[in-house]
Parts: C-alpha cells; structure tokens; sequence
C-alpha cells in the first residue's frame, strides 16, 4: 500500500516537473539552415529538420531553400554583410574556396564542435571527401553532405539495338568513341554521347582520374598564390575529342550545368557523363533500361586510371558578431544528427548520393544494399576505392564559379568552330589566372 | 486675380507627397548611392577588406575587350529587338483598324502576351525551341535545319530576340493603333477619291504621320531591350552560350552574383544608370513635345 502510495506521489511530482519544465523553458534556440536542393533532395532535408525539432526542444532548426548555389550565397553574403548571416549553408563543391577565403566569415567545422564541447572525428568521413573540404592538420572546414561524383551512366537498350555487349559498357575514351560510332551508323538512338556539367567533367574529375594537377601550390590547396597550369596534353585532347566527336555527329553538345540531363532520360542520347547523384531521378523517370559505369579513361595515360574527385556540396558555418555558445552548440547538435548513421543511410537510399560517413557506407554494405544495387556501387567505387593520387584529393581555387564559366565559354568556342582546342585551354587558364589573382589580392589580409 | 489654393497649413503639402518621397528614397535613391559608393571601392565579396580605389573599376571596365564586345552585342540586340517589335505591330495595328465585326475581340487578343511575365514568356520560347523536346525544334529538324541554340550562339540570339520582341509587340500595337485612330478620316478619303491606293495611302500619309508615336515607341522598345529583357534572357540561354547572349544589364547580374565582383558589377550598374538618364532625356526633349495623345 504504502509502496503504491508512493508510487502515485513520485508519479504525481514527476508530472508537476515535467509540465513545469515544460512552462518554465525559454523559447528554444532558433538555428537557421539555407540550401541549394531542388526537389527530393531539398524535401528530404527539410524532413530532417522536422525529425530534428521533435526528437529535443532547446533548438529549433528552420531549413529553407534559398534557390541555385550562386543566388542563395549571394544572399548569403548580403545576410553577413548586414550582421545576420544563416547558421549553416549548404555550398557545392566550387565555391569551397571563396568560402575559405573567407575566414573571418566562417567557423571550421571541427572548431564548432570545439566550442560546443562535443566530440567530433574528421576520420568519421569518407577519405576523399576529408581530402577534398578539410586542411592539412586533418580538421575540418565544412562537413560533407551530398557527396557524389562522376559516372557514366548508358542506355543498355540501346546498346542492345546497336548489336554492343550491353553488360560491357565502354571502360576507356577510346571504346567509348568506337561505342558511339556504331550506334550512330546502326541509328540505335538519335544522339550517341553528351555530357553534362562540362566544366566539373570534362576538367576537374579527368584531371584526377589521370593523376593530372590543375594548378601550382598542390592544386591550389597550398595557399591562395596558387597558379592554374592546365595546359597538359591530356586536357586539350579531351577538348579535341569532343570537337572530333561532335563533327562526327556522335557527341551533341546540351548545355553546360545539367541541361544535358534530360536527353538521357527520353532516351535520345544514349550515353552520358554525368554526376551519380542523377540516379535517382533516372530511377524515377527513365523509362528504359540503362547501366552506370566508371567514369572512362586514357589507357596510354601513365599510370591507369586513377579515382575520380568529390563533387557534391558540404556545409559551412557562419560566424557573425552576436553569434552566442548556445548558437554553435545548436549548430553542432544538427549536424551530429545529419551525420549520424540512420540519418546519412536514409539520405544515401532516398537520393542516391554517396554515403558521407564511412559509418554509414559500412552499414550499407553489411546490409547487402550494395550487392541488391550494384548500380550505386559503381560510384562509390571509383571515388573511395579507385587509386589514389596527388591531384585525385581535388582542388581550391578562389573564383571557381567563375573559372568553370570561362572554361564553358572557351569550350564552347572551340565546339562553335571559332577556336582550336588548345587555343581554348590556353585563354580558360589565362582567364582563369586573373581571377585568381584578383581574389588573392582581395582575400589576403 | 490669383486662383491657386493656398493652404493654410505650410506642413500638410509635405505630409502629402511624404509617402511619395520616402518610397523614391528608400526604393530608387539609396540603392543608387550604395551601387554609386561600391563603384569606387575594392572589396571581397564578404567585405572583410574594403579599400577605395577611386576610378580604377569605371577604368577596369571601360578596358576590357569583354565589356566593348558586350555593348556592342547590346546595342544589336536592342535594334533588332525594337524592329522586330515594331514592324509587326504596326501591320497588326494597320489590320486591326480595318476589322469591322469583332473589333474588340481581336485587339484583345492582340494585347494578351503583354501579360505574362518575361520569364513565362522566355520558358514558353525555351520549350518551343529546346532541342530535346521542342515542337518546333523538332520540325526545323525535320526540315533539316541544325538548330542548336545551346551551341550556336546566333541561334541563342534569333531565340532571344523573338521571345523578348513577342512580349512587346502588344505593348507597341496599342500605340499605334491609338495612333492610328487619330489620323484625321479626311485626309484619307481626299486620297481616296484622288485614285490613291492602299500602300500609297499609307506609305504617304499613315506612316509619316504616325511618326511621333513611331520614334517614341523606338525609345521606349529600346529601354525595354536594355533593360526589361533579363527575365527571357536568364531564362532562356543565361547569356550563353559563350556569352553570345549576354547583354550589359546579364553582365552586371553574372559579375555581381555568379562572380561576386562587386567592384566591377557596381560600376557597370552606374554606367547603365547614365545611358537610361541618357535615354530619358532624349525621349523628354524630343518626344514629349511632338507625341500629341
């Protein structure tokens, strides 16, 4: 009796704590998060703020999408201009080093765990996405999100109706290249070859999967007087190739981010270099049956093939006057979560990004998700298990944005008829330099 | 005797047009004198070092190949836009006039595409003529046209052209057949028994005497092209392909935005602001005193 009795009491005291608790906590800590992504991808990160906001009430994490990269860090900028700038913002893969340029405007990620007193392991994350957004002393400056990198993907039908081995899809430029002369000669499809992301393709991920640099101080990650020298035979070949292709009507050029992206999907081109993180729209909409490959390589390169670079976005902190501990610590809870490995499996399924954390890419595959589809693993595949080199861990630039714009405009020059491939490397990286310079001039403190 | 309301209150005709004031204020002078301000300085796109360098982003720009070559393009996409604009307006306003039965329903059919936004208006051309799946795209194929406008720059610009002359069509096609309107019927039935023909007719009094409205509608298409056509020309190509597309009011938008160049970005929006002071002045001095309504 006695026991029950008190039993009912302490029930009776906890409920009165609880509900007091309840009425005497201050208003929770709101943590503002800005992105890039368009359809699944940016509803799926919304959910994560919603399970966030449920699962504690301290903080009250508020996502929104705040449109295309450069638009929504042009408003960013705007935002740390005037004093308010969001918590945390998702950036792709190019602008990392305008961010670090940066550096009164941002919190190393590694240094916001600090001050929030938690624990944080860089090695947590996949090697080359670690190499790609973290500094020489192994900490990190923004922690990688959407991870993906460069893939083929092809339409096995129409391999099949070319009379091509539809499970041998081309490994090499040069198989490729014959690849698409016989589905142009059997007219298995209207269009053979076309790439999207011309820039991030046809220059960054070649360059590492040859062991190729892009600039002087370690591709740029060694200081901001970093020169770009891409003038290796390797990269006007490439520019040549696809002016080749082009005027054997087996590359048609689409446009220069994901443009390209949609004659993949009906079916009218047949092949296409392309980020891994298309998966799963093709999944969705692609009404045929199509495989993905590695990312095709030079076989008299020296060396091999080597693995391709990060692509994708990472997320940065921002500091700002009145920013206080209880902010950071916000701020560093959020992303413990994103980055745990329930959150970072539902991402890596949902999305066909690649897994950030090796937690999570070990998950995947002990749970067989690889084995059930081998079409996700070919990603991943090339870029943690590929060889890796010195110019495969990718590079920082101030201005990349811009400089993947000159490279556009160059190349599409040369595929214009009005310029020779090397004419078009040579102007990309005399452009490209003044940039850099002008960055390093307003940079440098 | 002196009819002028006087009011009594020296302060109520300021309260009056302070409203007025402070939205010019807020909305048109202070963004001005910060795009004037960031001309004259040097600066990240953080603001973390800002220094003053005079004239050096006026000097920049006005030296670089790229900026001459974009006004150049500017100024071509301007005029054709505006002839493109204009020519079939003026058939349409010619025609129009002529309609007896359902007058009103055809002008205001004529008038409709002057109320989609540009950017509707650019998507609508985009999807047309995309090479992927395009309508008409595919039947310029069929006629064995290679029609790419996302690698050969003088499609971009036919595309652009069209979408953004389109839009303004309605717009110059009111005018003019306002102007129309306000041709005196005498003159032509004096032609008329003179044994004038159409053409005759309307090459020796409709078109001369439709003149005003003519120079004043080339002054405003003009604006519009330099101006009001980002919308299509960000929807359609974004200045590409290798810039063939981009036109002084795209270039102030990339190298503010996508390059973060404030410097540069700021000065080209200051030279924009004196050529459309420029514009307005000439339409004020010459026009306003020779457009009768």
């Amino acid at each position: 009796m006695k026991l029950i009795r008190r039993a009912i009491a302490s029930a009776i005291v906890g409920a009165a704590l609880l509900s007091g608790n309840v009425f005497a906590q201050a208003k929770p800590v709101e943590i503002q998060m800005w992105h890039a992504l368009t359809g699944l991808g940016g509803e799926t990160l919304a959910k994560y703020g919603d399970e966030f906001n449920k699962m504690q009430s301290d903080y009250k994490v508020v996502v929104s999408f705040k449109g295309q990269y450069p638009e929504q860090r042009a408003a960013a900028v705007a935002a740390f201009r005037a004093g308010n700038p969001p918590h945390i913002m998702q950036m792709f893969d190019a602008g990392s080093g305008d961010m670090m340029g940066a550096s009164k405007a941002i919190v190393p990620v590694s240094e916001v765990f600090k001050r929030a007193g938690m624990q944080f392991n860089p090695g947590d994350f996949i090697a080359p996405a670690r190499g790609y957004y973290g500094l020489k002393d192994g900490s990190l400056l923004s922690m990688p999100f959407n991870v993906s990198t460069s893939v083929l993907f092809y339409n096995k039908d129409a391999f099949k109706k070319a009379g091509l081995d539809a499970n041998k899809p081309p490994a090499t430029w040069p198989e490729l290249i014959a690849a698409a002369k016989k589905i142009r000669t059997s007219d298995a499809s209207a269009c053979s070859f076309t790439t999207t992301w011309l820039a991030w393709i046809q220059l960054e991920q070649l360059g590492a999967r040859h062991n190729v640099g892009l600039g002087t101080q370690s591709n740029g990650r060694g200081g901001l007087n970093a020169e770009l020298n891409f003038s290796n035979p390797l990269y006007v070949k490439q520019v040549q190739t696809l002016m080749d292709m082009q005027s054997d009507k087996t590359f048609s050029y689409r446009g220069r981010s994901n443009d390209a992206s949609a004659a993949f999907q009906s079916g009218e081109c047949a092949m296409i270099t392309q980020s891994s993180g298309a998966y799963g729209g093709y999944i969705r909409d692609a009404k045929f049956d199509w495989g993905v490959a590695p990312l095709p390589y030079w076989p008299d390169a020296k060396g091999g093939p080597y693995a391709t670079t990060v692509g994708g976005a990472s997320l940065w902190v921002f500091n700002a006057p009145n920013r206080s501990v209880s902010e950071f610590k916000g701020v560093a809870k959020f992303l413990d979560y994103l980055k745990s490995t329930p959150v970072m499996t539902d991402w890596a399924k949902t999305t066909g990004f690649l897994p950030a954390t090796n937690a999570a890419f070990k998950y995947l595959n002990d749970e067989g998700y690889y084995a059930q589809n081998p079409r996700t693993a070919v990603a991943i595949g090339t870029l943690a298990n590929g060889k890796q080199g010195e110019h495969t861990g990718g590079y920082r630039f101030g201005r990349w944005t811009e400089i993947r714009d000159f490279y556009h405009e160059e190349v599409e020059k040369a595929l214009q008829g009005k310029q020779s491939a090397k004419e078009a490397i040579e102007n990309s990286i005399k452009r490209g330099n003044v940039a850099v310079r002008a960055f390093e001039k307003t940079a440098s403190q | 005797m002196d009819r002028r309301v006087i009011f009594p209150n020296k302060l109520l005709p300021y309260l009056l047009v302070a409203p007025q004031l402070a939205v010019t204020l807020i909305f048109f002078f202070w963004p001005a004198g910060q795009a004037v301000h960031m001309s004259l300085l040097s600066q990240d796109a953080f603001g973390q070092s800002v220094t003053f360098v005079g004239l050096d982003n006026f000097k920049e720009v006005l030296s670089d190949p790229d900026y001459i070559k974009t006004l150049w393009r500017t100024l071509i996409f301007s005029g054709a836009v505006a002839v493109c604009a204009l020519a079939p307006a003026l058939l349409f306003a010619v025609m129009a006039e002529r309609v007896v039965r359902g007058a009103t329903f055809y002008r205001t059919v004529l008038v409709l595409p002057y109320a989609i936004a540009p950017a509707i208006a650019g998507v609508l051309w985009l999807f047309m003529f995309s090479p992927s799946i395009g309508i008409l795209a595919y039947g310029l194929k069929k006629l064995g046209v290679d029609w790419n406008p996302r690698l050969d720059g003088g499609d971009a610009m036919l595309l652009v052209i069209m979408a953004a002359a389109w839009k303004q069509i309605s717009y110059n096609f009111l005018f003019f057949l306002a102007g129309l309107q306000s041709i005196p019927k005498a003159l032509l039935e004096a032609a008329s028994i003179d044994g004038a023909g159409e053409w005759h007719k309307f090459r020796t009094i409709v078109f001369p005497l439709l003149s005003p409205t003519t120079f004043f509608l080339l002054v405003v298409n003009i604006v519009y092209a330099f101006f009001d056509t980002f919308g299509i020309i960000d929807a359609v190509t974004s200045g590409g392909p290798a810039k063939a597309t981009e036109v002084l009011v795209y270039k102030v938008y990339y190298d503010g935005v996508h390059a973060l160049n404030l410097g540069s970005s700021s000065a080209q929006s200051v030279i924009l602001m004196a050529i459309v002071i420029l514009l307005t002045a000439i339409q004020f001095k010459y026009v306003e005193r020779k457009v009768h309504y």
